[in-house]
């Protein structure tokens, strides 16, 4: 049986929903089944926002069993296979859903929460944010990818490119390249600049990060 | 193309629970849509008025609120059209008085009533729980799992409300309507029927003296009757096993089991899983429930399934014991992790390790971590606003809130906020409160679409009893925090088509106002001048008028249109004396802090500033600058976001 689950978060407006979708896009262009619910910013901006991707398949003459591919919208405990996270801070508030074999990909860009911003709170540490994760998992795969999207791309509209090439590069996603590409191609406009961004994206997961 | 217009049956297609529901509605052939836009429903509306060119002889309205969606609706199906309503769980409280009635006169066409209900209130007031309103308007609900269930079942309930002359509702909770997934479509209608007929009945129809009672008995026959044939509609099932303890779940509780049940290795548990959770079959109840030593059900909130399996077994022979809400709590949401705790407590069954050590090691790891609550947009109306109203009053005021994009306003910066609970809970707790308090000020605010929702009944009792408070109406022109639906106030669509909106002032005047004025929130000085001039005033109700539209249609508007010139706002690090006022008090998230060798700073990110000027109005060092850059024709261009 294929199943890969994904747990995408960062803050309203960061572009975690964007990257959820054509996670699950590429899915059905894998011809796989995908669900996965999201929790949005409501209209308020600085919220936490989640985007669950949970892949399921059967494998070739695998019959349908309905107690295996049942499949809520939200991933459980120690379910995720991979975290993609777009602020540091929200990697480790989500760190319930990684186990030891999780693939973690933190931006390296701490957005302040307004808790901080009037003094009531601090932002810790992002040494200490990185080593608790590392506690749970060895699999962390740390980047700046905003500042990369602005130096390579003078924008920081690749960010979701970017995020997806370093995801794909590091895990083992059940979903070929071509389908990634093939979703990018119909989402955004200007494959050129995206497709760029997606090998640099490679590339750069491949390269070690923090 | 919208790929919910596709006339592909078997293609599968990405689509969220809400778009399932309104593809149902396609396939379905309904031609009457309306709503009062509330999360996590609200995407029903809107992918409706998406397709307004596709299916022209649909129509789509955002109604007043939900009282209104639910006649109109009502109307529509009595002129033999299929019909669907949808709202939030609390729209049901305003919505609750026509769906009395009904199951009472029955339908003529197929009629529908989407809920969005919301466990875990993430996106509401309150988590009520609808289905317990059927006991007493017995309306039958159904109760998808899916997102292929929420379209499938939705054309389900069409037949069925045609089939035994009631509407049927549909509830779906926040975690399906915003479940995004695979969804494989039907069939649509080779026609549609544009317009209807409407053929008197007044057996049904009025509801006087003994009609309406004999319109209960008719109600109460047909869900007996629905009640009987229920084991042949196919819409719950039975997984079946040996174990000898049963589960019983609906919705999306059902999946939470499943995944529940296999972590902790539970594979012989018999499952029944209900479609329709009202009328329950006492006949398949009983079946499930024989020889079982135990029946565990498992559903959100207070328990409504355990409330009707225990009825109808104690009318049969069978004594199995049925736990629910022993085991599980009765408020909040569930999820595979409650269920599968609770379960393991109460069979004993150990969790996986992974699992208990992820939740335990979570718990220490992520102890003393800041939260992150929500915060206005950047360049929000309401932001200036309340900046305003916290300067003109320094919070000695009673703040009487409503339900709104400003209710944020009860969080920091602005803390000024004193209650909120149902829709024009502000002036309508406040003009009662006031007959009996003294020497205290009251501000109530209530938002364009908020006050028409059913604001205007609240005033007119505030200006009949002479209630003194100031009323600050936030006008933003659209139903904001569910999406951007019209509101009755909305003068201009996102592509700059002119509307004809509601004269609020005009309205306002003839009701008996006579303190009435309008308010720029971006103009800071000019709204704590009239704040304060307000609340000086003596007695009655006041109105001020604080209107400018809501930053993010505004920010979609100029990217359709841009404008010739470009401003920027900056901060001259000279002047600035780092006093707070902009990145504390006014709190926008484009004015951020960083550091250098002496110490820490202020800028405006540019490519967040919505250029609003309020920042630079309320400096008191005048350190915010503003350039305007003319640019040539056709290259202006809206600073880049992340989308």
């Amino acid at each position: 049986m294929i199943r890969y689950d994904i747990l995408i978060c960062g803050i309203g407006g960061q572009g975690a929903i964007s990257l959820g979708t054509i996670l699950k896009l590429a899915a059905i262009h894998e011809g796989l089944t995908v669900v996965g619910a999201e929790r949005r910013g409501g209209a308020q901006r600085e919220g936490v926002v989640t985007s669950n991707v949970r892949y399921r398949g059967l494998e070739k003459g695998e019959p349908f069993d309905e107690r295996k591919m049942a499949v809520s919208g939200l991933i459980p405990a120690a379910g995720a296979d991979m975290m993609i996270s777009m602020e540091p801070l929200e990697a480790l508030r989500h760190v319930q859903y990684l186990n030891k074999n999780s693939i973690v990909i933190i931006n390296d860009f701490p957005l302040i929460p307004v808790s901080v911003r009037i003094g009531d709170s601090d932002y810790p540490d992002r040494e200490e944010i990185y080593s608790r994760i590392r506690q749970v998992t060895r699999h962390v795969h740390i980047h700046n990818i905003e500042e990369l999207s602005k130096s390579r791309f003078n924008s920081l509209k690749q960010v979701n490119t970017l995020s997806l090439g370093i995801a794909y590069a590091v895990g083992n996603m059940p979903i070929s390249e071509e389908s990634l590409l093939a979703t990018v191609k119909n989402q955004f406009p200007d494959f050129e600049k995206n497709r760029a961004a997606f090998e640099l994206g490679m590339e750069t997961g491949r390269s070690a990060g923090r | 193309m919208n790929p919910l217009a596709l006339n592909e049956s078997g293609k599968t297609i990405l689509a969220m629970g809400n778009d399932a529901i309104v593809r149902g509605g396609l396939e379905a052939g309904l031609g009457y849509f309306s709503t009062y836009p509330g999360t996590p429903a609200s995407e029903i509306g809107e992918g409706f008025a998406a397709l307004k060119k596709q299916f022209p002889h649909i129509h789509t309205e955002f109604s007043v609120n939900e009282h209104v969606a639910a006649h109109g609706a009502q109307g529509a199906s009595w002129a033999n059209i299929r019909s669907m309503v949808t709202m939030k769980h609390v729209g049901m409280n305003v919505a609750s008085e026509v769906l009395h009635f009904a199951a009472y006169s029955g339908v003529k066409a197929g009629f529908v009533v989407v809920i969005g209900s919301d466990p875990g209130a993430t996106s509401s007031t309150s988590e009520q729980d609808d289905r317990w309103y059927s006991l007493h308007t017995h309306l039958p609900i159904l109760e998808p799992a899916t997102i292929q269930e929420a379209k499938d079942f939705t054309i389900r309930a069409f037949e069925l409300s045609e089939q035994y002359n009631l509407p049927v509702i549909l509830n779906a909770p926040s975690k399906l309507c915003h479940n995004i997934g695979s969804l494989t479509l039907g069939e649509l209608p080779r026609e549609v029927q544009e317009k209807g007929h409407f053929e008197r009945n007044p057996t049904r129809y009025i509801n006087l003296f003994g009609g309406s009672v004999a319109n209960h008995r008719r109600a109460l026959e047909s869900i007996d009757v629905l009640e009987k044939d229920i084991p042949s509609l196919s819409l719950n099932k039975v997984v079946p096993a040996s174990g000898k303890t049963g589960f019983i779940s609906s919705s999306i509780n059902y999946l939470y089991l499943m995944e529940a049940l296999a972590l902790l290795d539970i594979l012989d548990a018999p499952v029944l899983k209900i479609g329709i959770s009202y009328p329950l079959n006492v006949k398949e109840i009983s079946e499930f429930a024989e020889g079982l030593d135990d029946i565990i059900v498992v559903e959100e909130l207070e328990g409504f399934l355990e409330y009707q399996i225990k009825q109808l077994l104690y009318d049969t022979e069978i004594r199995t014991p049925v736990k629910g809400k022993q085991i599980f709590p009765r408020y909040g949401e569930l999820d595979v992790d409650i269920i599968a705790g609770a379960l393991s407590r109460e069979l004993g069954k150990p969790l996986p390790e992974a699992v208990g050590t992820a939740r335990d090691s979570a718990e220490t790891l992520t102890r003393d971590i800041p939260p992150r609550q929500g915060s206005f947009c950047t360049g929000c109306p309401h932001r200036a606003t309340l900046y305003s109203i916290v300067k003109a009053t320094d919070r000695k005021v009673i703040f009487a809130g409503d339900i709104g994009c400003y209710t944020l306003s009860c969080l920091p910066p602005f803390s000024a906020f004193d209650w909120v609970t149902c829709m024009n809970c502000g002036v309508g707790i406040a003009q009662g409160m006031l007959q009996k308090i003294e020497g205290e000020k009251v501000i109530a605010y209530v938002g364009d679409s908020t006050f028409f929702h059913s604001g205007i009944p609240n005033v007119i009792n505030a200006v009949q009893q002479n209630a003194d408070l100031v009323l600050v109406i936030l006008d933003n022109k659209w139903v904001a925090m569910t999406g951007h639906q019209p509101s009755p106030t909305t003068n201009v669509s996102i592509h700059g088509e002119k509307l004809d909106p509601v004269d609020i002032k005009g309205l306002l005047k003839s009701i008996g106002v006579k303190y009435i004025r309008s308010i720029d929130p971006f103009n800071i000085k000019g709204s704590i001048a009239a704040v304060r001039d307000a609340l000086r005033q003596e007695g009655g109700v006041r109105v001020i008028i604080a209107e400018q539209e809501c930053a993010l249609q505004y920010a979609r508007r100029i990217k359709i249109n841009p404008p010739e010139y470009k401003v920027y706002y900056q901060i001259e690090e000279g002047r600035c004396q780092l006093c707070n006022e902009c990145y504390v008090d006014l709190g926008c998230p484009a004015i951020r802090k960083d550091y250098n060798e002496t110490g820490h700073f202020y800028y405006i990110e540019e490519a967040a500033c919505l250029r609003c000027g309020s920042c630079r109005d309320l400096c008191p060092n005048g350190a915010i600058v503003r350039t305007e850059i003319k640019l040539h024709p056709g290259t202006a261009r809206e600073t880049e976001k992340v989308s």
